[in-house]
């Protein structure tokens, strides 16, 4: 299975590199952008057949490594390499 | 007495910090790499600065995983004085050892200039030779040094007297215009519940002899020296001298 992990920064933190493509997306003239928040990406190919075994797993490499509890949140999706 | 240096891949203060202790201060000071395991008999950790494994995912987030960081978290619990100079601070917040985390500079620049910063509380084995109060002159250098933590935590920060340094202008006055990267509540450095752990942004290593345009960081480094062999400063030093 394949996990995707998006970590983002917590809504309540300021982001000054959001902050920063809002400002050039704004120079661009794309006026509409009102915010742009930054964050990572990450793909886990994991060794199983079993949605609930790659969740586990993508939830503890998220917890423990992937994000900051601090500063970040994190968003997991799940899905079968052979359809992906 | 005997410093330790701990260096990462990356780590590209050691030098600096080594030099302090043993060529300003005339101490012994030893480099430790990460994958040791042991620091050696030594009465001082320091974690220097640099980019320990490339900065890669967060800042300290893979340094933490060292094998020697299990030794220093021990030797932390065991009342030794740990002090965390940039990187080092940012690799003890991972760690979990210091409370916060670091974001982005809010200019999103990294940013390399000498700032004035306030030493709050003497009573840390890096402080114990300052005064109360003492605006002390060293530089920094870094992208990511816009301490944050949640409003409660930062409160209790504040209520355990935890802020060891504070950003300020000359008068010592927490300004905005002082603080060079939006750390939250103008925190250059604190330290935890304990007091032995300390961890800050700028760099007195570089702050060390009048050559390098600043003695005013040898400081921190005396006040490690006096901690350990005077005895002074409460429990970390007792602790440390009976191991």
């Amino acid at each position: 299975m394949r996990a995707r992990v998006f970590v983002t920064l917590k809504p309540s933190v300021f982001d000054p590199q959001g902050k920063t493509v809002t400002d050039a997306l704004h120079t661009l003239g794309y006026a509409a952008v009102k915010d742009v928040r930054q964050g990572k990406y990450f793909e886990l190919d994991i060794d199983t057949r079993r949605p609930d075994e790659a969740r586990t797993l993508a939830v503890a490499a998220a917890d423990k490594l992937l994000s900051n509890p601090v500063i970040e949140s994190y968003r997991i999706e799940i899905v079968d390499e052979v359809t992906a | 007495m005997k410093f330790a240096v701990v260096v990462f891949p990356g780590s590209n203060c050691d030098h600096d910090a080594q030099y302090a202790a043993q060529h300003v201060l005339g101490q012994q000071a030893e480099y430790i790499w990460h994958k040791d395991t042991s620091l050696e008999g030594a009465d001082v950790v320091i974690l220097p600065g640099g980019f320990a494994h490339g900065d890669y995912l967060r800042t300290g987030a893979i340094a933490r995983f060292s094998p020697i960081m299990a030794e220093v978290q021990k030797f932390a619990d065991a009342g030794g004085p740990v002090l965390g100079i940039c990187n080092g601070f940012q690799v003890l917040l991972e760690a979990g050892m210091l409370p916060g985390a670091m974001l982005r500079n809010r200019s999103v620049k990294f940013q390399c200039e000498h700032v004035l910063v306030k030493v709050e509380q003497t009573d840390t084995p890096f402080t114990t030779a300052c005064r109360s109060g003492q605006v002390l002159r060293i530089p920094i250098a870094h992208g990511e040094g816009n301490y944050y933590a949640e409003p409660e935590v930062v409160a209790r920060l504040e209520k355990n007297r935890q802020v060891v340094f504070r950003y300020t202008n000359a008068e010592g006055m927490p300004t905005d215009e002082s603080n060079p990267n939006g750390s939250v509540a103008n925190i250059a450095g604190l330290c935890n519940e304990q007091r032995n752990v300390v961890g800050l942004m700028p760099h007195p290593e570089r702050a060390c002899e009048m050559a390098l345009g600043s003695a005013d960081g040898l400081v921190l480094f005396e006040s490690a020296v006096r901690s350990v062999v005077n005895g002074v400063g409460g429990h970390f030093s007792r602790t440390v001298a009976a191991r």
